[in-house]
């Protein structure tokens, strides 16, 4: 949290994250340029400048296959969480890979030729209309274009100017970016892999990702089944003293009912940072706190303690014996809702 | 709704000090993660595909008989490296033919110098810029006959198109899809394109492309460069290098 922009907001947990991912990603590139390259079986050596391409390439691919795969394992165990924190540099530095794999080819397949190495990116291969041989160049140039993007707007001054909904809405465009990026390789270095071995490495990557977001879909709150204006959260006694359990109130909204001690007290599920789930989270100095960037708000107000001026929705609840029910209606972020006494069997 | 989970979870804040109870959970994540990127990063490596035997070396100089249609062609009266009668294909540095140079040459003898590419049957001079690196030779008293080409019949390939250059071994690897847009700006270039056949024909796995009036084909092939395809068409062998004159319309992926 912050009252100001910085660049980089930097703490402990930060320079580990970084340090990790720095150590990850030049292990892969020596590994890749030294090691395994070295023990390749060929006649005459790859060029070296189209094996730095390929390592490159293929680690920018498997940089962002974790990075998709970190969300939905964040879901399914909360451990993961870390992993999410500081997923912006994994995202900037992906892009950084990425670029670097560009270069190299714009310097190396498409140099040295009467045509400038831009315009031939563009035309040296125009068969749109085949599926064998299409040109997957176009396909890795808008992948990277799209992180491009979210890198230059991974930053708390794009987030809080474009707003959280917005940010979030544009930041998912990784998705298609990962779907062009999957077809670019398919199309292309896939084609002429001789050994099933990278098949299966790259086939695996993209059946992870699918299958964890499949698996953390089926995880979510289920629609509340009636139409009336109050939505059955849940039983009191189920939730333990400082966590919240979510339910979803509308296809689109959900609302996470948090106790503090002997009250209960509901707000929206969406930190208004980046949308983190609230409901995962926890109430730490009396503050509810999100799991993704340690975002805090007040439970009955849903303010965030001065000098921070974050704001979600309240909602109002009531109990029907020990069943919480929670009000289809948002109230304004930032709306004092008193909060609610927990039964006397539950506190 | 979803259960609010163990309520003896350790709770990560990242600004705040890791939870101890989560540190080993870390470690452990962070030790896979480096060794899930050096592990993957070795086989990927490791299992790169041969790029073939296709190499490059030092400066070469031949004496011969330069042909223009469909490609720049040498057929070599006097070499060091290679023996007379020999057909060189000719190129230019990088992606450049060397058409413009060759033309007001064509059946004329001339000293040809440049960097060699030689893979398997195909043999390939990459000329120097300028009249060194190709020039005529003055006060040659005849100019060689060049062996009238040899008709080989009607044949149905299936094969890969390259640019003879890299799949000569100017790139390694100089073939396949990923190479495909390289291949093509090459043959733009004016760089001769070869058929890399399946099958040996008289004994032969690389032929010469031509159209099927024996002129360039160039155009004709970007869009099937780089596949396997089929195609018909004449061969024909001039001295000790096959001419696939092919029906452009009988291109199809190969199945």
């Amino acid at each position: 949290m912050s009252v100001k922009y910085v660049p980089v907001q930097w703490n402990p947990n930060k320079y580990v994250y970084d340090a990790v991912l720095l150590a990850s990603v030049v292990l892969y590139i020596f590994v890749f340029l030294e090691l395994g390259t070295a023990a390749a079986d060929v006649t005459q050596p790859i060029n070296g400048a189209i094996v730095r391409m390929r390592a490159f390439g293929s680690c920018a691919f498997l940089m962002l296959s974790v990075i998709l795969a970190i969300g939905p394992l964040a879901r399914l165990d909360r451990r993961f969480l870390p992993l999410l924190y500081n997923r912006r540099h994994f995202g900037v530095m992906t892009f950084a890979v990425a670029l670097t794999h560009a270069v190299y080819v714009l310097g190396w397949y498409f140099a040295f030729s009467p045509t400038d190495p831009l315009v031939a990116l563009l035309t040296a291969n125009t068969a749109y209309g085949q599926v064998l041989g299409f040109p997957f160049e176009v396909l890795g140039i808008a992948a990277l274009l799209v992180l491009a993007i979210l890198a230059a707007t991974s930053h708390d001054f794009w987030l809080s100017f474009l707003s959280p909904p917005l940010w979030k809405a544009l930041h998912l465009l990784i998705y298609p970016a990962y779907a062009a990026a999957v077809a670019h390789v398919a199309l292309g270095y896939l084609q002429d892999a001789t050994n099933p071995a990278f098949a299966l490495l790259f086939g695996g990557a993209v059946l992870t990702v699918g299958a964890l977001h499949l698996a953390a879909w089926l995880r979510a709150p289920a629609e509340p089944t009636t139409a009336d204006d109050w939505v059955m959260a849940g039983d009191a006694g189920d939730i333990p003293d400082g966590r919240a359990i979510v339910v979803r109130i509308s296809p689109t909204e959900r609302a996470a009912v948090f106790r503090n001690g002997r009250t209960l007290s509901a707000v929206s599920n969406a930190c208004a940072h980046q949308n983190g789930p609230l409901g995962e989270g926890r109430i730490v100095y009396g503050c509810i706190t999100c799991p993704w960037h340690g975002f805090q708000y007040r439970p009955e107000d849903g303010c965030s303690p001065a000098p921070f001026t974050e704001k979600v929705p309240t909602y109002d609840l009531k109990l029907e014996g020990r069943t919480v029910l929670v009000r289809r209606t948002a109230h304004p972020p930032g709306t004092r809702v008193e909060p609610t006494p927990l039964p006397e069997d539950v506190a | 709704m979803n259960d609010a989970g163990d309520r003896s979870e350790p709770f990560f804040i990242g600004w705040a000090k890791a939870p101890t109870g989560l540190r080993p959970f870390l470690i452990g994540v962070g030790l896979c993660l480096v060794v899930l990127f050096g592990g993957v990063g070795f086989i990927a490596a490791a299992t790169q595909a041969d790029p073939g035997s296709g190499r490059g070396g030092r400066g070469e100089t031949a004496i011969g008989v330069l042909t223009y249609d469909p490609y720049p062609l040498l057929y070599v009266t006097e070499s060091e490296r290679y023996p007379t009668g020999h057909t060189l294909l000719l190129s230019g540095n990088a992606k450049f033919g060397v058409q413009d140079r060759a033309s007001a040459l064509d059946g004329r003898l001339v000293q040809v110098s440049g960097g060699p590419v030689a893979r398997g049957d195909l043999d390939m001079l990459r000329l120097r810029n300028g009249p060194d690196g190709l020039s005529l030779v003055e006060g040659a008293p005849a100019t060689p006959e060049v062996p009238e080409p040899v008709p080989l019949g009607r044949w149905r390939l299936t094969g890969e198109i390259c640019d003879g250059q890299c799949y000569g071994g100017a790139m390694r690897p100089g073939t396949g899809l990923a190479h495909r847009a390289c291949a093509n700006l090459c043959l733009i270039g004016g760089v001769p394109p070869v058929f890399v056949s399946t099958q040996a024909v008289a004994g032969e796995e690389f032929l010469l492309l031509a159209d099927a009036e024996g002129g360039p084909v160039t155009d004709a092939v970007l869009d099937h460069v780089a596949m396997l395809v089929d195609v018909e068409g004449e061969v024909e062998r001039r001295g000790d290098l096959l001419v696939f004159r092919i029906d452009p319309a009988s291109l199809q992926v190969a199945p």
